[in-house]
């Protein structure tokens, strides 16, 4: 019998361990108390009753304060409640003054341009009315240190529009100017958005060991935001109480944040239906139906669409990035690609398996301000695309059911069977899985064997030089969703349009598209007279429509589900769902 | 048994070097990189791609990290502003001088991370073993004491039951059941809470720790207790139409010192085994449940790392679990020969 107890008391000592020592980590995990920098901070006292707390749920423990580096959504999402930035983007896609008084423009003054060298430089005029978390008024000093941090060597970041920075000079303390070295039109949210903000100068640090991408500061932020990070139990919780000393009066109206990492989809719902969450973040389509006789809950939709899931042809042959020496054996003919389109109804496939969230789209200047553009909405003929694919030279003889080339002018050997790999990524989940196959088999009544494929998304868009299957041009077609925040396209379309950009690890042109009138439209973009765009745009939406590189299917919604005492939320596309969340109110009941 | 641990415990080392190069390499060269980002429109240009490459020290050829994930760099000038020239010394020291370096993710020393999750998941895990060990060990015996009785038979359904429900399919339907249908009859919240270690904003409560404990526990026990009573039931089996047993029986004893104090005694033996090997468990943590039930433990951290491809948190968690392996076997040596007497190592 002691043996058997021995082997008890191994149980008991392990259980006693893991107790004591579990019920030590609530007190030791907890990151440095803001409260050391942030001497202006009162914790809310406990005695108070109607201390106004929401919950929000979110998947992931953000990676830090800076989603420039990580870019997960959570970091966004957490960033937005602390700092703010030169300019943030509305939902619908307009820019906004935050730090600055307004946004500069050519008519106040703000953007003065060179048109002989094609260089601008741009004012930022500050609120002297706002201060970080320590009682220092944020300055001009901050905009230049977030600069320098960007650029920095060792640590710095490439983020969209840097390359055309050739400095930030400070004027005055209120005053910066920004010098481009060419006209960006992309300029109101250089430092702003939903990946950047004003980081502060006197509190970040930049050193032979860190620098923007892995500085404290970025863990433990110093804020000029609606609230102040009180406490960060790593992948629990993280708890934010108001800033009593943010610079709009009377904001924010809730006292407390806590942000609960919650990794179950359905846990989450569950939390919003009983009521222990108030919003959970980024609500997928099959939830936002299912919420839908919840009583207590509701769901915020986007205003503007911004998520756009496509098809990327590879116009090389697969492994192959020159689609001019290694043209793919399908895809370089425009006419197999406009027969894919012809069969794809994308109304039935929102109706079907988006629940109707989906919106068919077919250009990328959908969304305002540059839908003016006369692009007429596809058919849906698959008759019409049977006929082009035995025009382009592609016939099934000998009945199996998938064509082969027969006299087909990609260069494809005759017989070549109309067969390829269709990849998506997994983590998107069941609705973007049951397209893919849903695709497959259309395009496969069509005669077009297609091989279903999912990869992680690391695999997916890897570097070319560690095998990135985009980057490297290891793929025949692909599915997946991606848009611009904002209103402006420019380095979108230059990211995955331009020729350049399909140089490997340089832009995301990963059909390896080259149009030289396309590379000449995107250069014209980059100005600020807006005719000159408008009229840019068009034209490019018309060569687009024609020689489709990518195919435009329908946008996703952008959806928060909130509880319905949460008041103010307004899903926003272009940025993360705590944008405003300074306005966000508390309905008594 | 000193020189027969201390004898083990060097023939561990060249294990775990053999091991850790095995698993160094297979997470390195594993399809997919930390630089790939998450997000579609996550662009890095050449520049920046060389930049991240230097921090994280993804630069260097293969057998160079993992010397330097080994010993460190901070003996050797690197180069981190990408001119070719090595400026300054590294700043990694090794995991033979305890660090296990910097997390691609957080940018944070991994140590931390796995720190507050290894304490949660023992918490989690250990707590779910003695449970497990406090079902299993009576069910297991009285089902081969009364061997195709009625209590036999429902036990033995049950298990199969246990063993063949999906265990993310059971987290659910106690959260359902415990979480959203029972209710509290005095002040009408739910039962048990969804998730969690504790409620958030409330001081320390050995109650409240329990509640949070009850539906994780829960959803371990299941599998665990169909597993060892189905063990412990055979071995039972075995042992108890042994002569000793019969003897034992013949002298008189009650019938509770026959099972319980000879026979589970000896059927124990095996049980302990396999226990000492899972108890590996312990550290490595349930996903599904700590998914389910928000619970910040180990098989969250891993999970997370597997996907951002978090080389050095991944390593840190193989590494971890490499020796938990190993020293959990060496346990089961020692505990076995504590057992049986006729034992001898040396």
């Amino acid at each position: 019998m002691e043996k058997k107890s021995s082997w008890f008391t191994i149980l008991v000592v392990i259980v006693l361990i893991g107790i004591i020592s579990t019920g030590c980590a609530k007190a030791t995990e907890v990151p440095q108390s803001t409260e050391e920098v942030q001497p202006t901070e009162v914790a809310q006292p406990t005695a108070v009753p109607e201390k106004s707390q929401i919950v929000v749920v979110i998947a992931e423990d953000p990676p830090s304060f800076n989603p420039a580096v990580g870019q997960t959504g959570f970091d966004s999402l957490v960033m937005e409640l602390v700092m703010l930035a030169l300019a943030d983007v509305d939902e619908k896609g307009n820019a906004y003054p935050q730090i600055a008084t307004e946004l500069p423009t050519v008519d106040n003054g703000g953007v003065v341009i060179d048109e002989e060298n094609g260089i601008m430089d741009v004012t930022w005029k500050l609120r002297q009315d706002i201060k970080w978390a320590d009682g220092v008024p944020v300055t001009a000093d901050d905009v230049v240190f977030t600069y320098d941090a960007l650029v920095d060597p060792n640590f710095g970041y490439w983020v969209p529009g840097i390359d055309y920075v050739d400095g930030v000079e400070k004027i005055d303390d209120y005053t910066a100017v920004v010098h481009y070295n060419t006209i960006y039109p992309g300029y109101q949210t250089q430092f702003g958005g939903y990946l950047m903000s004003v980081w502060p100068a006197h509190y970040c640090v930049i050193d032979e060991n860190q620098g923007f991408t892995n500085w404290d500061c970025g863990k433990q932020p110093l804020s000029n935001g609606p609230y102040i990070l009180k406490e960060w139990v790593q992948n629990d919780h993280l708890t934010f109480v108001r800033n009593p000393d943010y610079y709009e009066a009377g904001k924010p109206a809730i006292d407390e944040v806590i942000v609960k990492i919650v990794p179950d989809e359905a846990t989450r719902k569950l939390m919003l239906v009983e009521g222990d969450a108030d919003l959970d973040m980024w609500t997928p389509e099959n939830v936002i139906a299912e919420l839908k006789d919840a009583s207590n809950v509701e769901v915020s939709l986007s205003t503007v669409d911004r998520w756009v899931m496509r098809i990327f042809f590879n116009f090389a042959a697969k492994g192959t990035t020159d689609p001019v020496a290694t043209p793919h054996p399908l895809f370089s003919d425009v006419r197999v690609r406009k027969a894919i389109q012809m069969a794809i109804d994308t109304q039935t496939i929102s109706d079907e398996f988006w629940y109707g969230f989906a919106k068919p789209v077919w250009t990328e200047f959908f969304r305002p301000p540059y839908d003016k553009c006369d692009v007429p909405q596809p058919v849906f003929d698959p008759e019409g695309a049977k006929a082009l694919l035995e025009e382009a030279g592609w016939i099934d003889q000998d009945g199996d059911g998938v064509r082969e080339c027969h006299g087909c002018t990609t260069g494809a050997e005759e017989g070549y069977k109309m067969e390829m790999e269709f990849i998506t990524y997994s983590e998107y989940g069941q609705t973007l899985d049951n397209t893919q196959e849903y695709l497959a088999e259309k395009l496969g009544e069509l005669g077009m064997k297609l091989n279903i494929s999912r990869v992680e998304g690391a695999v997916l868009w890897d570097t070319a030089a560690n095998g990135g299957i985009e980057q490297s041009g290891n793929f025949d077609m692909d599915i997946w969703d991606d848009g611009y925040s904002g209103s402006d396209p420019t380095d979108f379309l230059w990211v995955y349009y331009y020729s350049e950009a399909g140089v490997p690890d340089v832009g995301q042109n990963y059909g390896r598209y080259v149009n030289p009138t396309v590379d000449e439209l995107i250069d014209a973009s980059y100005t600020l007279d807006e005719a000159a765009r408008q009229e840019a745009f068009c034209q490019l939406a018309s060569i687009l429509a024609e020689d489709l590189p990518e195919l435009i299917l329908f946008t996703t919604v952008d959806a928060n589900a909130h509880s319905t005492r949460l008041q103010g939320v307004q899903s926003n596309a272009n940025e993360i769902v705590t944008w405003n969340v300074e306005n966000w109110t508390l309905q008594t009941p | 048994m000193g020189h027969y641990v201390v004898r083990r415990i060097l023939q561990a080392i060249p294990l775990m070097v053999i091991v850790s190069i095995v698993l160094f390499a297979l997470v390195n060269l594993a399809p997919g990189g930390p630089l790939a980002g998450r997000g579609q429109s996550r662009r890095l240009r050449p520049e920046q791609i060389a930049a991240l490459k230097r921090q994280f020290g993804l630069d260097q050829p293969l057998y160079k990290r993992y010397i330097f994930w080994l010993v460190g760099n901070d003996w050797t000038k690197i180069d981190m502003d990408g001119d070719g020239i090595k400026e300054s010394y590294g700043q990694g020291k090794g995991i033979l001088r305890g660090d296990f370096g910097m997390s691609y993710r957080t940018r944070t020393p991994v140590i931390n991370s796995i720190g507050g999750a290894f304490k949660n998941t023992a918490y989690l895990m250990s707590v779910t073993l003695l449970i497990v060990a406090i079902i299993a060990i009576p069910v297991g015996v009285i089902s081969a004491v009364k061997q195709y009785s009625f209590f036999d038979i429902v036990v033995t359904t049950m298990s199969f039951m246990g063993q063949a429900i999906p265990e993310f399919w059971l987290g659910l339907i106690l959260l359902l059941v415990f979480y959203v249908w029972l209710r509290n009859p005095m002040t009408g919240d739910s039962l048990l809470p969804v998730g969690g270690m504790y409620t958030l904003g409330t001081e320390f409560s050995i109650v409240d720790w329990a509640k949070h404990l009850i539906l994780p526990v829960m959803m371990g026990v299941v599998g665990w207790v169909t597993w060892y009573s189905r063990f412990l039931r055979s071995s039972m089996l075995d042992v108890i139409h042994q002569d000793y047993v019969r003897t034992a029986r013949a002298k008189g004893l009650s019938m509770n010192k026959v099972y319980f104090k000879h026979a589970l005694r000896n059927a124990l033996l095996p049980l302990v085994t396999v226990f000492a090997l899972d108890l590996p468990y312990i550290f490595a943590g349930s996903l599904y449940v700590e998914i389910i039930f928000s619970w910040p433990g180990m098989g969250r951290l891993y999970y997370q790392a597997a996907i951002d491809r978090d080389y050095p948190v991944l390593m840190a968690v193989l590494t971890i679990g490499t020796m938990m392996v190993i020293a959990s076997n060496l346990l089961a040596d020692i505990v076995y020969a504590k057992l049986d007497p006729r034992i001898h190592y040396d």
